[in-house]
This record gives structure tokens, C-alpha cells and sequence, in this order.
């Protein structure tokens, strides 16, 4: 019958959640039943605009469906919030972007368009220009917050640690002012879908070993190769990927022959922002990002690596705040409150995105 | 208004023999006042009903008094076109399934219709509850006093509804007599049990009923105002629910589709 449905004795989901209530509960208290049933609701997209395609009108088009850009949106709607209530902060109308002070800038030329508040629509798939470069690409809207808060700057170099499948990938390379990307991820297939998807979003043209560099080695090695090379570096690291675990049987870290590697994740990532640490160049920038909830795979693994590059490699890094970055952005996201260093998007029913956890850190020395 | 008992002097003013035809003067002689009359006499007409006599014979052997009786025929015109024999044979079947005096009038002015389902229509429902949701006799009776309007389900749908109670979410039959469940549609009953399930606030009990957490009592989850529900049992805003409204239906519209297309393979 309908009941008596076949199912595992423990399935990963179950004991994904289990897992999440146990920990979730006591980290968030009264807002984990609100994080829970988004994560177990159908999560909402982004459209990530390809500026590649000369496909003319996608954006018209998605926005006589309803969407708008929320990088657009969120910042003039907060720039004036700011200058009526906050003068401390510095601003100012008439500059543009790229002047005003590094902290709070945005990278210009990223466009993700996004359903409103408590619109459940979902996309149509993107169509191909002349060329057979797709018009956008589909992704959890608060992916694109990482890159955002990376702020890559014309002419600057930036490495992509564990770049697979590519979503922040293509979103970095939005960025025309990307000089060189090198794109790095442990995983053969995974590269291969990384290739894939360039290939569908990127011209031929751009894509050659000059501008765009793809690897396929432990992010872990490239700390001590490449060091004091990169102006950006982006360290997207494998995590519990909690919406996923809670809802795909399929491919899921909490099956029971995967726990010890999943035990071992807190570890891995300390190595890979590490190394991630050691690839960027005095005053360059890091961002650390997980799509997990988790303090032991956020936070923790932020403060270890510090201490971490601290005293076994003598780098001193330093957090850098991104209050100014979620106030920008909280019509469209909901954020944790008072993370002890970092920020973190909350799924929410209405703004059916993320988690995503992201860092932002500078190399002082 | 209350219906009133069977008395004497509601008999007498009865016609003696069938009538058939429906005259003014007949209507203000069983005790209707003269608007009442002339509301009655017309909406007869507009009825075409061919025994309305006999179907005021009935409802006056019910003890209800003029005034209930034209309430009644408002509430449920399609009454006026019943036969009287078919209503008395009706009412003696609910009153089989237990439905005394009192609860019996009290049912048919919250709910007139009843007198217009066919019999096989009511006891295929009842035979339902028995035989394949494991009711009692006595707790089918509660249901048709509380919910009449569980008569009118269609079948399929009201056994999945008890099923999914009782196996999703672990109900035992008592206690769904005590709940809104039969006033409610099937999608409603799902949509906030998975808003509580997925919030982390009920659990399928296991085999021996037990859950790691206490559930809400299915009466709560069906309690009458969906604020209630968002405050008391739920602890979530209307703006997420009305999110979850929309998700949830969209999930089994598409799991209805599925099942269709992969049936149809
Ligand atoms: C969260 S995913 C990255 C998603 C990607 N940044 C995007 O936006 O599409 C993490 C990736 O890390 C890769 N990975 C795991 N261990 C690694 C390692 N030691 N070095 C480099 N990459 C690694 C995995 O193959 C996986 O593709």
C-alpha cells in the first residue's frame, strides 16, 4: 500500500536531520523550526546573468515575470537608508562604485535576478544565443554573496580553490575585470562538469590558459606552490551541504560509510583556507565560504585557520567586517544573528535561499 | 432555534388526508403566519416539488415548529422536491444509526441536506467507517453529529484522509472523532501536519507508537483559526505558512502527477 512504501532501515536524510536537530536546536533555538522547514521545502534560485551572451533581452524578459536584480535593488535602496541614518558611514550619491572606500563596495557587473519575497515562481530554463552561449545560470541566489564580498578589482589575479561545479566560477568571470582565474578542484568529474559549464557560459575566445587556468589537484598543495600570488582567493570548501543532506538520498555525507569522512571535514577545511591563506599576496583578500549551518564547519574552522596561519606560518590575517554587507542585502536574504566572526544566510520560506556561510579575511603580512 | 418534540397540537393541526396540492390556506392552518405563508407557497411553486405536504409532515412529525420548518427549506430548497415517504424512510435510517432525538433535529437544521442524500450514499459512508476505518458504532454515530457533512466526501478521498492519519501521523480512531478532521478537506489536514513535521514538532510514531518528542493533539492541529494554529501549535508567522500553502501544493500536484505518469507506463 501507500504506507507500507520500501524505504532503508536509515535512510541519510533521517539521520541527516537527526543529526541537525540534535545541534541546530541548541545552536539557533527558536528560529531552528523556521530554518528547518525551508530546508526541507523546495529552495528558490537566482538567475546569474550572463554578461558573455549576446542573447538580448533575458533580462526584460525575467523581469516582466516578476524578478528583479537584488544586487541593484538592495544597494540604491540602502544607500539612501544610509545617508539618512547612519552619517558615520561613509557614502556619497554622485561617486560610483569603484571609488568609494573598499570596504563597502560592490563588484559591479554581477546581475542575479531573483523572484520577490514570498514568490514561489520558478525559472525557465536559459536559452542559447546565436553562439550557443547560454543566458544565465541557476543557483542558489546567496552564492553569489561570497563573491560579492571577495570584490575583485580590474586587473586583479584571483584563485578559485575548489572551484567545482562552477557556480561562483561564473560568477567571478561576470567581473570582466578578472585578469587571471585559476580554477582548482580535487575532483576529476567535478572538473569536467566545471569544463562543461564554461564552455556553455564562456566564448571560446575567452577561454584560453591566459585568462582562465583550470586544475586538477588538492586544493591543500596549492598553499605552498603558489604562495603570496594571488590578490583574491576564494575557498568554497567541501562541507555537510545541509539542504542537500537533509532532503537527496542520493550522493549524501551523512550515509553511515561516510562518517568518517564527514568527521574529518572541520580538518580539511582549516587545510584548505590555510593553504588558502598562504596562496594570497600581502593585502589581499580571502573569502571562506560553506553551505552549511554549522558552527564546527564555520566559525571554528574561521578561527583555527587564523590561529593556524598564525603560528605555524607566521601570516597574520585579519577579519574583516561584513555587517555592511548583510544590511545591504537583508530584503532579500535573511542573516543569522551575531555570529561571532563571519555571516550566514538563513533559509526562510519567504527567501528560500541558502545556508551560506562566508568570511571575509585580509593577509596582513 | 430549537426544535420542539412531537405534541399534540402540532398533530392536529396536520390535514388528515395526503394533500397534494400546496395552498395558502393550507400553510397559515399548520400554523405559518401570513409572510411566512407566501414565502413558502412560492418557493414551493419555483420547486415544482409535487409532495411538499407530505414532506411538511415529516419535518412537523420531527417536532420542529413552523418557523424551524421554513428555515430549514431555506437553508436546502432541493427538500421542497423530496417525496415524504423517502424523508421518513431517511430519518428512520439515521435514527438506526443512532442518532436520537434531539441530535437527530439538531443535525437536520445545521444540516439540512441530509434528507436529500440517498440512503445508499449514507451507508456506504457509514459501512466505510465501520468495515474498512475500523469505527465504532457509537463513534460513527459522533461523527454524523458533529460532522454530517462527511456524508457528502467522496469515498476515496475520506479513506485516504483517515489513513493518512492514522498511519502518517499515528491518530488512533478515538481521538480523530474528537478533532475537526471530518469537516476538513484532505489537503488541509496535510498541509498542516508537514508544516509541523517539517518544523520538527510532530513525529510518525514507530511501531510501538512511540516519538522522541510530544506530539500536539490532532485537535489542536485542526483547531478553528489557522492564528491559532500559527500561535499555539505551530509557533510560526502567517506570512511563512501562506509560503508553505503555496509550496506544499505545489508538491503534491506534482506528486499526483507523478504517480499518473508513472501508472500510465
Ligand atoms: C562546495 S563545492 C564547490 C562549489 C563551487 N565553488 C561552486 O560554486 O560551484 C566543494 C568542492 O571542493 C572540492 N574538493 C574537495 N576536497 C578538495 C581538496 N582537497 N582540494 C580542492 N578541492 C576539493 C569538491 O570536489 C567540491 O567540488
Amino acid at each position: 500500500t501507500k504506507w507500507a512504501a520500501t524505504r532503508p532501515k536509515f535512510p541519510a536524510t533521517e539521520l541527516a536531520l537527526h543529526s541537525f536537530d540534535k545541534t541546530y536546536s541548541v545552536q539557533f533555538g527558536d528560529l531552528w523550526p523556521s530554518i528547518r522547514v525551508a530546508m526541507l521545502c523546495e529552495q528558490k534560485y537566482g538567475a546569474l546573468i550572463n554578461s558573455f551572451s549576446s542573447a538580448s533581452g533575458e533580462i526584460t524578459d525575467l523581469e516582466a515575470e516578476g524578478c528583479r536584480d537584488f544586487i541593484t535593488i538592495d544597494c540604491s535602496r540602502n544607500e539612501v537608508h544610509k545617508s539618512s541614518q547612519d552619517p558615520t558611514t561613509p557614502h556619497n550619491d554622485s561617486t560610483d562604485v569603484e571609488s568609494a572606500p573598499l570596504q563597502t563596495s560592490i563588484t559591479p557587473d554581477i546581475k542575479c535576478l531573483v523572484f520577490p519575497r514570498g514568490d514561489i515562481s520558478r525559472f525557465k530554463p536559459a536559452r542559447p544565443d546565436s553562439s550557443g552561449i547560454l543566458g544565465y545560470y541557476l543557483l542558489d541566489a546567496a552564492s553569489v554573496l561570497p563573491v560579492l564580498a571577495l570584490d575583485v578589482r580590474p586587473g586583479q589575479t584571483v584563485l578559485d580553490l575548489c572551484a567545482a561545479p562552477g557556480g561562483k566560477t561564473l560568477a567571478l568571470l561576470q567581473a570582466h575585470s578578472v585578469n587571471h582565474l585559476w580554477a582548482n578542484d580535487l575532483s576529476v568529474s567535478r572538473t569536467g562538469r566545471l569544463r562543461k559549464i564554461l564552455q556553455s557560459y564562456v566564448p571560446k575566445e575567452f577561454l584560453d590558459e591566459e585568462n582562465i587556468h583550470i586544475t586538477c589537484i588538492d586544493g591543500r598543495e596549492l598553499g605552498m606552490r603558489e604562495e603570496k600570488s594571488f590578490d583574491r582567493v576564494l575557498v568554497d570548501v567541501p562541507c555537510t551541504t545541509d539542504r542537500h543532506s537533509a532532503v537527496v538520498e542520493e550522493n549524501n555525507i551523512f550515509k553511515r560509510s561516510r562518517t568518517k569522512e564527514r568527521q574529518k571535514l572541520p580538518l580539511l577545511q582549516i587545510q584548505l583556507l590555510v593553504a588558502g591563506i598562504q596562496a594570497a599576496r600581502q593585502g589581499g583578500l580571502i573569502v571562506y565560504s560553506t553551505c552549511s549551518l554549522s558552527q564546527l564547519q564555520n566559525e571554528c574552522v574561521v578561527q583555527q585557520a587564523i590561529s593556524v596561519a598564525q603560528e605555524e606560518l607566521g601570516i597574520t590575517v585579519q577579519v574583516q567586517d561584513l555587517r555592511w554587507f548583510t544590511q545591504r542585502f537583508s530584503d532579500t536574504f535573511h542573516f543569522a544573528p551575531q555570529l561571532s566572526v563571519g555571516e550566514l544566510v538563513l533559509p526562510h520560506l519567504c527567501a528560500n535561499f541558502g545556508p551560506i556561510y562566508m568570511c571575509k579575511l585580509q593577509r596582513m603580512n | 432555534q430549537e426544535p420542539r418534540h412531537l405534541n399534540s397540537s402540532h398533530s392536529s393541526q396536520m390535514p388528515h388526508s395526503p394533500v397534494n396540492q400546496l395552498t395558502l390556506c393550507s400553510l397559515l392552518q399548520m400554523g405559518f403566519s401570513q409572510t411566512q405563508a407566501e414565502e413558502m407557497h412560492e418557493a414551493a411553486l419555483k420547486s415544482r416539488g409535487k409532495h411538499v405536504p407530505s414532506v411538511l409532515t415529516a419535518l412537523f412529525v420531527l417536532g420542529f415548529n413552523p418557523s424551524s420548518v421554513l428555515k430549514i427549506l431555506q437553508k436546502c430548497p432541493e427538500v421542497y422536491s423530496a417525496k415524504g415517504e423517502e424523508l421518513q424512510q431517511r430519518i428512520l435510517n439515521l435514527r438506526k444509526m443512532g442518532l436520537v432525538e434531539g441530535s437527530l433535529q439538531r443535525m437536520i437544521s445545521h444540516y439540512p441536506k441530509v434528507m436529500v442524500l440517498p440512503l445508499k450514499r449514507v451507508n456506504a459512508v457509514s459501512r466505510l467507517l465501520k468495515e474498512k476505518c475500523h469505527f465504532t458504532t457509537q463513534q460513527v454515530t459522533e461523527i454524523l453529529r458533529n460532522s454530517p457533512e462527511v456524508l457528502e466526501e467522496d469515498l476515496a478521498q475520506l479513506e485516504y484522509k483517515i489513513q493518512y492519519t492514522y498511519f502518517r501521523m499515528g491518530v488512533r480512531q478515538a481521538e480523530m472523532v474528537k478533532s475537526k478532521l471530518f469537516r476538513l478537506p484532505v489537503s488541509e489536514l496535510r498541509c498542516r501536519h508537514s508544516f509541523l513535521e517539517r518544523r520538527g514538532l510532530y513525529q510518525t510514531p514507530d511501531k510501538k507508537g512511540q516519538t522522541l518528542i510530544l506530539n500536539p493533539p490532532l485537535k489542536d492541529i485542526l483547531c478553528a483559526s489557522e492564528e491559532t494554529f500559527l500561535m499555539q501549535v505551530a509557533s510560526a508567522n502567517a506570512e511563512e505558512f501562506n509560503a508553505f500553502r503555496k509550496l506544499i501544493a505545489r508538491e503534491l500536484e506534482e506528486e499526483d502527477k507523478d504517480e499518473y505518469s508513472s501508472s500510465d507506463e
